[in-house]
């Protein structure tokens, strides 16, 4: 249960990744002893052609350069800066009233918003391809690790839809669906509807979070109407969480880099679970510490982000970044897999309609061909076959073989 | 701080297959104390040498030695594998008392204790054990005990005048009556098993069982629907509707059946359409042995094949899908109702009959 909303925004180092899973070379662009202000470009980093600067989180003086573990798991460049509390801001350019598409993507760009949201069937901010529908995703259910956050979607209304009407300005499309958790309470849904009518936009679908497995799965499918492909953006949709588009206003209208991210902070392996507002590049060592600490003599797991398709890591010596939308930390609870008892649910359950379990014979059996038929490549990694597994089997694990296998 | 990279189990869902184990365990054991009460008070013939006791003695017995049986055949697998781990806790010895359970509970009061005990030695051996244990299994491995003991010992365990007898007698033509419906409902009478006769009960561990996950609830009702349907047509066309249908429904393996053998999970198909198909056909045989065969009672083979199958339907599906399981829901639907009436015209061997007509009205 989260049991209270903080935030901690004055690390005196911070840490900022210059590359990440997709973007994997750099090109650095400060030295250290340089000093640097807020949103100051610190590097570019390339996914072939394609650049995406890295900024300054906070302002002071580049100490170093140092490999260190970024949140994906993999040790990459990290630059260090020293925190010296002046908070002065670069000049970027700010935009009021309606956007055009250019001004949009280029703000968007130069703050270096590109991944965002990284779990699931959510999509980078990627301009590259025609984009034919916005979906914007106000649901904080994360269940069962994480409860609704009403209050930001409450405090943030009014940036938030702003920031989607911007992000389909960017897109090129009128085409938005904004998608809502049906037990919100009606001053949200009001807050929120006065915003959507000011932006004249549509009414959100709401959708009950809790009974419908894989719901985003079939809203977009509901959308689109047709087979999605695990990347959506193949399906012409964006599709990112309120977070991103608060984050997109922010970076518009005040000209302001994304400096901070709403980080959920969950799990018995913490004294206690908070919604905390960190700045970008503070080690999470730094924020568990301000947390009062984990709890003691446990072997413990660590999970970025959503826990069925997050990525689990040896370390908190790693700097959030604004893609971690949720750390996980729980004891470690040994619990034996059982056989597959062929109960069928994670077929059931499969929101994109293909058979895990039958997957998994075939993988056990190596049979690629089989593999191959049964549509493996359609999976987009949302792991709900093996949260219903009553056998507790990683199923999710077995399609992931079977993918590389016949892929 | 360091952590463990172990995988976590994603223990959130609160489902669990042992529990699952469990509850089949309270339901089989419920199932078994009624039957040695209903023996007690099942009336003997006049001109018997045993009490009613006597019979509820033996029940118990049966149960008693088929547990037995099955325990120490899977504890000596277990030692000759040097995987004796499991049997360190309850847990271990669940399943193994299940199967024990089962197999005594489908065999008749009248069965020899040592066809019992060859009836588990092969059930769980050859069933379970062979495959690979709990989980690893093709083919019912209760059922593949009884279907041996049918097999080699038939005539040992005939019970004459059951109910699904009397009404196959009845359709060619000699009369009888139901003495009393109650009793088919409460299940003190004589019947091919000691289990399968509470009707009452049994419908009840049915639905106990679907709501703790343990048995797939579209199977059941697949397979209920397709005996009465077919049951229901079958009688209309021979004009014994009410007779025919309630002597299908409850008495012999149907319910029985339905609550512990066709949604078994292990041995059944793994995607919706799939089940459907499953369930459809094992009504569809069932029904076929007991309108067409030589047996009363046609469960017990009707399940093994659909197990058979099962390997091979699990093939045939790709993935799964409305339109698809509109189709296969719709085609399963259409077979069902025809079956009825194909096996109601054929009870009165007037089934090329009626297609003539049929024919001449077109
Ligand atoms: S196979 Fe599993 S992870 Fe893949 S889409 Fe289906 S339920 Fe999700
Ligand atoms: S949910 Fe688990 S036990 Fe059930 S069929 Fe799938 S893998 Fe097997």
């Amino acid at each position: 249960m989260i049991t209270e909303y903080s935030h901690y925004l004055e690390p005196m180092k911070v840490y900022i990744p210059i590359t990440d899973d997709e973007y994997k070379i750099a090109n650095v662009v400060v030295a250290g002893g340089d000093a640097v202000k807020i949103g100051q470009i610190l590097a570019y980093k390339f996914k072939g052609k394609h650049k995406l600067p890295v900024v300054a989180t906070v302002s002071g003086k580049v100490i170093e350069i140092v490999d260190k573990m970024d949140r994906f798991g993999k040790i990459v460049n990290h630059v260090v800066i020293e925190n010296d509390e002046a908070y002065t801001l670069d000049d970027i350019p700010s935009y009021k009233d309606e956007v055009s598409t250019a001004e949009a993507r280029k703000a968007i760009e130069r703050a270096g918003l590109h991944k965002v949201d990284v779990d699931g069937l959510f999509t980078n901010l990627n301009f590259e391809e025609p984009i034919k529908h916005v979906v914007v995703s106000t649901v904080f259910v994360n269940e069962p690790f994480i409860s609704t956050n009403y209050e930001y979607l409450l405090d943030n209304a009014p940036e938030i839809i702003d920031g989607v009407a911007i992000l389909a300005s960017a897109a090129a499309t009128k085409d938005v669906t904004i998608v809502a958790d049906k037990f919100l309470p009606s001053e949200v849904v009001d807050e929120l509807g006065k915003a959507i009518v000011d932006h004249d936009l549509e009414e959100p679908i709401f959708v009950d979070t809790k009974k419908v497995k894989g719901w985003d799965y079939k809203v977009i499918q509901d959308i689109t109407k047709e087979q999605l492909s695990p990347n959506v953006l193949d399906n012409g949709v964006l599709y990112v969480h309120a977070n991103t588009c608060k984050m997109i206003s922010d970076v518009v209208r005040k000209g302001f880099p994304v400096v901070s991210r709403n980080v959920a902070f969950t799990g018995d392996g913490l004294h206690k679970n908070v919604v905390m507002d960190v700045r970008v590049g503070t080690l999470l060592s730094e924020v568990v510490e301000e947390l009062g600490g984990y709890i003691e003599q446990q072997e413990l797991n660590l999970h970025i982000g959503n826990y069925l398709t997050g990525v689990q890591v040896p370390t908190d010596d790693f700097a959030i970044t604004e893609s971690v939308d949720a750390v996980h930390i729980s004891i470690y609870d040994e619990v034996q897999e059982d056989v597959c008892i062929k109960c069928g649910e994670c077929n059931d359950v499969c929101p994109a309609g293909i058979l895990p379990q039958n997957i998994m014979d075939a993988e056990l059996r190596a049979v690629g061909e089989r593999i191959f038929d049964l549509h493996t490549d359609e999976c987009v990694e949302c792991g709900l076959c093996s949260y219903v597994c009553p056998s507790k089997i990683n199923v999710l694990e077995w399609v992931r073989r079977a993918k590389r296998r016949v892929g | 701080m360091e952590f463990t990279m172990k995988k976590p189990p994603i223990v959130q869902n609160s489902q669990s297959s042992l529990k699952r184990s469990f509850n089949l365990h309270i339901a089989l054991i419920v199932v078994s104390i009624a039957a040695i009460i209903l023996k007690a008070f099942t009336a003997v013939p006049d001109d018997a040498t045993f009490t009613a006791l006597d019979q509820a003695f033996k029940v118990f017995l049966m149960l008693a030695v088929g547990v037995g049986v099955s325990v120490i055949i899977e504890l000596f697998y277990a030692l000759s594998e040097g995987s004796t781990k499991k049997f360190e806790s309850y847990e271990g010895f669940v399943d193994p008392i299940n199967s024990g359970l089962l197999i005594a509970l489908l065999l008749p009061t009248i069965t020899p204790i040592y066809v019992l005990i060859l009836a588990v030695g092969v059930g769980v051996y050859v069933g379970k054990l062979v495959f690979g244990g709990y989980g690893y299994y093709i083919f019912n491995p209760a059922l593949v005990g009884v279907l041996f003991a049918n097999v080699s010992f038939g005539s040992r365990l005939y019970v004459a005048g059951t109910p699904l007898e009397l009404l196959k007698k009845s359709m060619s033509g000699e009369t009888y009556q139901f003495e009393n419906v109650m009793e088919l409902f409460v299940g003190n009478y004589e019947a091919i098993a000691i289990g399968s006769t509470a009707a009452i009960l049994l419908v009840f561990v049915m639905i106990y069982l679907i709501v703790t996950r343990v048995i797939d609830y579209r199977t059941v009702v697949a397979y209920l629907l397709t005996v009465g349907v077919i049951s229901f047509i079958a009688g209309w066309v021979n004009g014994f509707l009410v007779d025919y249908v309630i002597v299908n429904m409850i008495s012999g393996f149907t319910l029985f059946g339905a609550a512990f053998l066709v949604a078994e999970s292990v041995s059944s198909p793994t995607s919706r359409e799939t089940k459907y198909i499953y369930a459809v056909v094992i009504g569809i045989m069932m029904m076929l042995v007991r309108v067409l065969g030589n047996e009363a009672e046609g469960l017990v083979f009707a399940v093994l094949f659909g197990n058979m199958i099962t390997p091979f339907i699990n093939r045939t599906v790709k993935r799964s899908n409305k339109q698809g399981l509109i189709k296969t829901v719709s085609i399963l639907a259409v077979s069902v109702i025809l079956m009825g009436f194909v096996l109601g015209f054929l009870l009165q061997n007037r089934l090329i009959e009626a297609f003539a007509s049929l024919g001449g009205m077109m």
